[in-house]
């Protein structure tokens, strides 16, 4: 008996996952101006006492860069972008829009939809069809998100969301076809590009009452997770599989190959094991969360370390070879999600965490490549950032911290002038005011 | 009877490299070393020594302005023992792997008594070792004779070619591959006239030079330049040992621009016929063999070009094919050696390709092309120059417009564009009639 019912939770949840998600995938996006209104997302000051600022529209309008994805694709660079790859424009290929605008099928674009307003509103949270009438009755958040409204509070599930363009997938990748029609590259980090968006959310009581308080190591290191396990699984797409001599480039490191030839640039890497002018799979994400699973599940973290390695050394065996050791990876970044979820990141993993950044940039041996250097400086942002709004440092602490942040910028923010040197000399500045 | 003699003497000290050695003979081509070249009254004179048909500084010219003389010491220098130490070697200085470019690294039992590796590429390194000719060479044999007894004929286009390129691009035992550029090796640039000129030559084409060796010409040393070059380049791509390992083909073997550029957003249009963002295989040479092949042997110049773009397609579909095309590109560069050799190129057919060359010019922005193009309007200017096609003030305005055009490279790597296309708008005015 017990074991019927069991059975038929079991079918319960099934059935409603499944049409959750069926749901998800056909409801109408109703458009960003079902939202801006300035009594909702588009007011210039709280009205009455509603739980967030109701000035998310202005920010994302005004300061989001998600708000341009569409209008850019008319400008003289994607003009060429697509000329190069034989487009007729860009802001009608499926290729540019799945990526820079809300680009559901025309039967779900409700009658305010404008694809012009480019990674709009419901392009993250969902279409509102369904849900916009319980949120503005005001229900509860666990409520809405029942109703279909994406729970980008998660990490994971903004993970997931984010990377599903800033990294990729098999519907969605930027090829190295695309790169080199002319796209930019894309550097990404969870936490920090949540941060710099700039963030249309505040974490005041009544977030942390209807959503947790957020950690940022944990959005970090949850970031870092699904990089890994998303890379992994391009890796291993048919789609992106190698055709005889010729690779997708797209899935290894841009400055291993677009570097000058001016200075010596090789240096032995513990973490590649590399000889000099071979091309190297992109990592800094995964060499970040070799640092972080050290906190969560070190077994994970050796696991992980060795098996990094044979990926790298596989690349100069076959891409056989490749793929099975990208297998291997992806289940270790895969096993690492829930543990991150549930694990509690707290002062002392901030200590050690920003400690073992430091050291994977400073150790013998360290990963001191353009792309490691981004995702240290990214993943130091994070720590700190957490350090901040769990207060497990205070403000006197956090000045020196921040300004000695910017000197990291500073250094990594070019990938052609980029000076390892520089670089350390700026990291040891920073290091040496970690005050936990 | 003292002629016949003299004739006998040297037949016989010519049977010698061509019989080759047997077992307890006392090695020939033994390479003496610099210092036997370099005394004040041969090679290392400050003024023309009485009756000589060479100005005698040949020495001097080597040891204060030539390279090659530092070869060997650069291998002492920080960059190279970094280098060293990426490739796990405890230095450069005395590895076969750098030395066999970087000095005149023959086998111990081939160092004569004032032999210095040290000297880095030296005499002998180009001129074959001496053993056997000095003798004669110092009693006044002819060129010929200096030659049939093991000198090298460095002034005859394919034999020098072959000599140069053994080194500045490689052959089957010495090859700067990705591992080597990887580890900091600088690029490879060269052709043939240009850098022979720029060495800087220790010869002066003087009546004394022509009667003993013949008149060459810079555009059969630049041709040939190309032929030899490209067919080298597809020995090293058919040599099993630069076969792809693992998932890599051999890196060295494509357009170093191709990948190592800066990816602001100026994307270009390949010209492969493949799309954007594949790695593009070097065929700077096969482009100015091309070029060279349409004035003088039509039906060749079409087979490279079809040839090097099927090679192109090949390299995104399997390694055997791109060894297929290698094979049909090198049979036609091998068909033009010979040709190019003895060609007869006319003021006409000089214009007609720098022609060519400024109209390609305008159809891609490949730095590698460029960077031939420029080295090929070098040769075309000194041909026209010392073909007495144009005045010496021609001369003068063309050399000018000339480094207009080399000043658009600011350095190896890159070329300003806008200052390339108007320097060569400039040069291609100046070449005029």
């Amino acid at each position: 008996m017990i074991g019927f019912l069991r059975w038929q939770v079991i079918a319960c949840a099934l059935f409603f996952a499944l049409t959750a998600s069926a749901r998800a995938d056909d409801v109408v996006h109703l458009g960003v101006q079902s939202c801006a209104g300035n009594n909702c997302h588009g007011a210039v000051h709280p009205i009455g006492n509603s739980q967030v600022p109701q000035n998310e529209y202005f920010i994302w309008s005004e300061k989001d860069k998600h708000a341009h994805a569409y209008s850019v694709l008319s400008n003289d660079r994607s003009k060429r972008i697509a000329k190069n790859l034989g487009l007729a424009d860009a802001e009608h290929a499926p290729l540019c829009l799945d990526c820079h605008a809300d680009n559901v099928p025309p039967a779900q674009r409700g009658p305010q939809f404008q694809l012009s307003d480019g990674v709009g509103c419901e392009a993250c949270h969902g279409g509102a069809e369904k849900w916009l009438g319980p949120h503005l009755s005001g229900e509860s958040h666990a409520a809405n998100i029942k109703a279909g409204l994406y729970p980008t509070d998660q990490p994971e599930a903004r993970a997931v969301r984010c990377l599903s363009c800033h990294v990729g997938g098999e519907k969605k990748f930027v090829t190295h076809t695309i790169m080199g029609a002319g796209h930019p590259p894309m550097p990404f980090e969870l936490d920090t590009y949540t941060a710099i968006e700039p963030a249309h959310f505040v974490v005041n009581k009544s977030y942390i009452e209807r959503k947790g308080r957020p950690n940022d190591m944990q959005i970090w290191a949850m970031g870092l997770a699904n990089d890994v396990k998303l890379r992994m699984d391009l890796v291993l797409s048919p789609a992106h599989a190698a055709k005889g001599v010729n690779f997708e480039l797209s899935l290894f490191d841009c400055q291993s190959c677009h570097h000058s030839m001016s200075e010596l640039q090789w240096r032995a890497r513990s973490t590649t094991d590399l000889p000099p002018g071979r091309i190297k799979l992109y990592d800094a994400t995964t060499v970040m969360l070799l640092v972080a699973a050290d906190r969560v599940s070190p077994d994970a973290a050796k696991a992980l370390a060795t098996h990094l390695l044979a990926l790298h050394a596989a690349t100069g065996d076959s891409w056989d070879a490749v793929k099975r050791e990208a297998t291997t990876v992806r289940e270790i970044a895969d096993k690492l999600i829930p543990q991150i979820a549930s694990h509690d990141f707290t002062k002392d993993d901030a200590a050690k965490l920003s400690h073992a950044v430091v050291a994977s940039a400073l150790n013998t041996g360290g990963d001191l490549d353009y792309s490691g250097a981004q995702q240290q400086v990214m993943a130091l942002e994070s720590i700190v950032a957490a350090m901040k709004h769990l207060g497990f440092a205070d403000e006197k602490q956090l000045a020196p911290l921040e300004a000695t942040m910017n000197g990291l910028y500073e250094a990594v923010a070019n990938d052609q002038t980029y000076k390892p040197d520089t670089y350390v000399a700026a990291m040891k500045a920073f290091s040496s005011k970690l005050p936990i | 009877m003292m002629r016949l003699l003299l004739a006998a003497l040297v037949l016989l000290g010519a049977a010698g490299p061509s019989f080759g050695q047997t077992s307890g003979d006392p090695p020939i081509g033994v390479h003496l070393g610099v210092a036997t070249c370099a005394g004040s009254n041969c090679h290392g004179a400050t003024q023309r020594p009485r009756n000589s048909y060479v100005p005698g500084n040949e020495y001097l010219i080597w040891s204060q302005h030539d390279k090659h003389h530092i070869a060997y010491q650069v291998l002492l220098e920080n960059r190279a023992v970094k280098m060293a130490q990426a490739l796990g070697l405890p230095d450069a200085a005395h590895q076969k792997y750098c030395l066999d470019c970087h000095a005149d690294n023959v086998p111990q039992d081939q160092r004569g008594v004032q032999f210095q590796l040290s000297d880095g590429v030296g005499c002998e390194a180009c001129h074959g070792g001496a053993s056997g000719w000095l003798g004669i060479h110092v009693s006044g044999a002819t060129h010929a004779q200096n030659v049939a007894a093991g000198l090298y004929p460095a002034e005859k286009p394919i034999a020098r070619a072959e000599k140069c390129l053994s080194c500045h691009y490689g052959d089957e035992t010495k090859f700067a591959d990705h591992r080597l550029y990887g580890a900091g090796h600088p690029r490879l640039a060269f052709e043939l006239d240009t850098y022979t000129a720029i060495q800087p030559a220790h010869f002066v084409v003087d009546q004394g030079y022509i009667e003993r060796m013949g008149r060459i010409t810079d555009l059969q040393v630049w041709s040939v330049g190309q032929a030899i070059a490209l067919i080298k380049r597809m020995d090293a791509v058919l040599d099993p040992k630069h076969a792809p390992k693992g998932t890599w083909p051999e890196f060295a073997f494509f357009d170093c621009q191709s990948c190592h550029h800066e990816y602001g957003d100026y994307a270009r249009p390949t010209t492969t016929g493949l799309g954007p963002g594949t790695v593009k295989f070097n065929d700077a040479n096969e482009l100015m063999l091309q070029v060279a092949a349409m004035r003088v042997a039509p039906a060749a110049a079409t087979a490279l070009r079809d040839h090097m773009m099927a090679l192109q397609k090949a390299t995104v579909e399997n390694w055997s094919a791109v060894e297929q095309e290698a094979q049909g590109v090198r049979a036609a560069a091998q068909s033009l050696v010979n040709e190019f050799a003895h060609h007869n190129f006319t003021g006409d057919d000089m214009r007609a390709l720098a022609e060519a060359l400024f109209a390609h010019a305008q159809t891609d922005d490949v730095f590698s092309h460029d960077e031939q193009i420029t080295f090929a309007l070098e040769a075309l200017t000194a041909g026209l120059k010392s073909s007495g096609d144009i005045t010496d003030q021609k001369g003068q305005t063309i050399d000018n417009a000339l480094k207009a055009v080399y000043a658009a490279f600011p350095n190896d790597k890159t070329v300003n564009r806008d200052a390339f296309n108007k320097a060569l708008k400039g040069l291609q005015q100046a070449m005029r009639r």
